[in-house]
């Protein structure tokens, strides 16, 4: 059994064809159809993935996402029709680990799952050395190397890719970052942010226009590869 | 004007009665200067009616008193050079004090015709602010002006987008609307000017009975003024009154912007939500499709090779639909001509979030970013510009032979930037050219025809350009974005 998955959607198709596409692939899964029964069966039955979706009849996604965290360890991915960067922005921020635009392929969803699985492991063994591809930052020693090569970074580049390799495959909105890195009265200058991860490429000998480390999140913020 | 008669009329009447009392009185006893009773006279009249009424009684004064009192009496010679002395103090004395009393009655005058136009001004400008309507409030400071004995109308145009309308002061004729809107589009007054907050009257034609057009900030003055009965307290008062309309014409005019914005606001907010309503309705659907087709493809479904096959197919389509309705749903949230999200962005980004969203199709073609590194950042909706780029990979990807190279390259030009999608793939049609862009126009057979139009209606959103022209190799769109005007970043200290 590679994992427990609570689905909470209200369309029975899709919960379904949720459950029988998780199955095939190792997961113990159940289904619910409102938030109140989410956080029922998160606290009970103890999962380690919510897949919620935003648009639930009642209690809506987000309500259901701020009750849901203090109650549970599970990793949430939230799954929505609505492609809007605004609730992606506004659901990570209220404590989401990822998000999926609906429709998706059943492939892609494990992929996601098995992430922040993967994650939420590293986070409790305590790694100190993160890696994304030939990319290595150690977090005790404060050192950043590509291929072995030390690389040289301002405080600043250096705060902004800990954060990022902390939360490694998570995107992490602008919001926060700025937030985590230059405190909070530099709140909605986005530029900012944009400025530091250009230096940091360029640094690390990343193609801003073909990226290998970090990656953009369209209107949302940026994702260190896992 | 006429001079009215009455005050010399008194004038010469006060000094007969004078001398007649002092003849009376110097019959009876000896009393010495006499004279000064005519002073009184003369300052009542200067006070009264101004200098012209003082003057004739000075004069009447100085002949009366030298023919009755000084000897010889009843000729006008003079023999004492002491009387002669009395004579010319009398006059003197006379002249000033009508001089005085003039002066003071002039500055009296003055004095009254100040405080009753201010207390107008401020009744009218208080009862004017006072008011909710500024309809109302127009309308009252029409009929102030029309009290004016040279304004014999008085009335305000609003021009709002163009079109005239009267507002206050009464209905005007056709041609007047017209008159009207053409000042107002001229900003050129007729028949009237104001300088320095003066209003002066220009001289027309006699028999021109057409009123004076003065423009304002947000609409016009139409006054019909009488040239002949203007006096310089009326302009001033007509000068204080053109001021407070056009005032009030400008809060009328916020008052209504406010009001469009609001419009505005609520349909903007009626139309997304209208668009996400049905873009859930569409999509959930297709969601299911997709997951519940891909979960039976998984080998673990233990269903036969042929079998997955036609599932994979499925799911094919059902991505094919699923991206038709979400370009069906981005050109109507274009039509409906939301607002863009829009900050600087470094134009590699687009093309990283492009290439990633498309790179399954993309493995099969040769990719060439070429771009400088001193590219200055654009400013646009990260998600809409990203559109742009994607959809003309997607369309370069479309038409290149299997292998073939894409180009992406981009430069700054005359304040824009202007970035292009080159592919080795067939020429289009010369005829094609133009009809490219057109919704539902397409090529493929299979094409929805909307991923081009997609890409007009976001550059043209930000005032860019789009174009596609047959190059050597092959086909190349290019288009424009506004640069990005940032202040340099924020000192990186920690």
């Amino acid at each position: 059994m590679s994992g427990r998955v609570l689905v909470v959607d209200d369309e029975v198709e899709m919960q379904r064809a949720l459950r029988t596409g998780l199955s095939y692939h190792d997961f113990e899964v159940r289904a619910v159809g409102s938030g109140e029964e989410a956080i029922s069966e998160a606290a009970t039955w103890r999962p380690d993935v919510i897949l919620l979706d935003l648009g639930l009849p009642g209690m809506d996604g987000f309500v259901t996402l701020k009750k849901l965290r203090p109650a549970t360890r599970a990793a949430v991915i939230v799954i929505s029709v609505m492609p809007d960067e605004k609730d992606k922005v506004r659901a990570l921020d209220a404590g989401a680990d990822d998000y999926l635009v609906k429709p998706f392929g059943t492939e892609e969803l494990v992929a996601r799952i098995r992430a922040v699985l993967r994650r939420q492991a590293d986070v409790t063994a305590g790694e100190p050395v993160i890696r994304s591809g030939d990319l290595e930052i150690d977090i005790g020693r404060r050192t950043v190397t590509v291929q072995g090569k030390l690389v040289r970074l301002t405080p600043t580049e250096y705060e902004l890719l800990r954060y990022l390799a902390l939360h490694a495959g998570k995107p992490v909105t602008h919001t926060t970052l700025l937030r985590q890195v230059w405190g909070d009265y530099a709140i909605g200058d986005k530029y900012n942010t944009r400025y530091v991860v250009a230096q940091i490429r360029k640094k690390l000998g990343d193609d801003p226009a073909n990226p290998r480390y970090i990656i953009n999140e369209p209107g949302v913020g940026y994702r260190l590869e896992g | 004007m006429r001079p009215r008669l009455a005050p010399y009329a008194v004038a010469i009447g006060g000094v007969i009665a004078i001398t007649a009392v002092i003849w009376l009185i110097s019959s009876k006893t000896s009393v010495p200067g006499l004279s000064a009773i005519y002073l009184l006279l003369i300052l009542w009249l200067g006070a009264r009616w101004g200098r012209g009424p003082a003057l004739v009684g000075s004069v009447g004064a100085f002949l009366s008193y030298d023919f009755f009192f000084v000897p010889p009496v009843n000729t006008f010679t003079v023999r004492d050079s002491a009387n002669v002395l009395e004579l010319i103090v009398l006059l003197a004395v006379a002249l000033v004090t009508s001089q005085l009393a003039a002066s003071l009655r002039r500055s009296r005058a003055t004095a009254e015709a100040l405080a009753r136009e201010s207390r107008a001004l401020y009744e009218v400008a208080t009862a004017a602010l006072r008011s909710a309507e500024v309809t109302a409030a127009l309308s009252m400071l029409c009929r102030r002006a029309t009290e004016l004995t040279s304004v014999s109308r008085f009335a305000l145009v609003a021009v709002d987008s163009g079109q005239p309308s009267a507002l206050a002061g009464g209905d005007l004729s056709p041609a007047e609307l017209k008159q009207a809107a053409w000042s107002h589009e001229n900003g050129r007054a007729i028949g009237i000017a104001v300088r320095d907050g003066m209003v002066s009257v220009v001289r027309k034609h006699p028999s021109d009975s057409a009123p004076a057009y003065l423009p304002l900030a947000s609409g016009v003055a139409v006054i019909g003024i009488d040239e002949d009965q203007v006096t310089p307290d009326e302009l001033r008062m007509l000068a204080a009154v053109v001021g407070l309309a056009d005032l009030l014409m400008d809060r009328r005019r916020a008052a209504l912007e406010s009001e469009r914005a609001r419009g505005l606001e609520s349909s903007d907010r009626l139309k997304t939500a209208i668009l996400s309503s049905l873009s859930h309705e569409l999509k959930s659907p297709i969601a299911s499709l997709r997951t519940g087709l891909t979960a039976l493809a998984a080998p673990q479904a233990g269903l036969k090779d042929d079998q997955r096959e036609l599932l994979v197919d499925l799911d094919r389509q059902a991505s094919r639909l699923d991206r038709m309705v979400g370009d069906l749903l981005a050109l109507s949230r274009l039509e409906a001509g939301l607002q863009l999200d829009r900050e600087a962005h470094g134009f590699s980004d687009l093309v990283a979030n492009a290439t990633r969203h498309l790179r399954i199709e993309l493995a099969s073609n040769r990719l060439v970013v070429e771009l400088p590194d001193d590219l200055p950042p654009v400013n646009v909706d990260e998600v809409q510009a990203g559109r742009v780029v994607a959809n003309l990979l997607e369309n370069a990807h479309e038409w290149a032979p299997p292998g073939g190279v894409i180009e992406v390259g981009a430069s700054p030009r005359d304040g824009m930037l202007e970035a292009w999608v080159e592919n080795d793939g067939p020429p289009i049609a010369t005829g094609d050219l133009d009809r490219i862009f057109d919704t539902f126009w397409t090529r493929r057979v299979r094409g929805s025809g909307l991923g081009l139009a997609i890409c007009k209606r976001v550059v043209e959103a930000h005032g860019g350009t789009i174009r596609a022209e047959n190059r050597r190799r092959g086909p190349r769109f290019t288009f424009t974005l506004p640069l990005a005007h940032v202040a340099a970043p924020r000192a990186q200290a920690l």
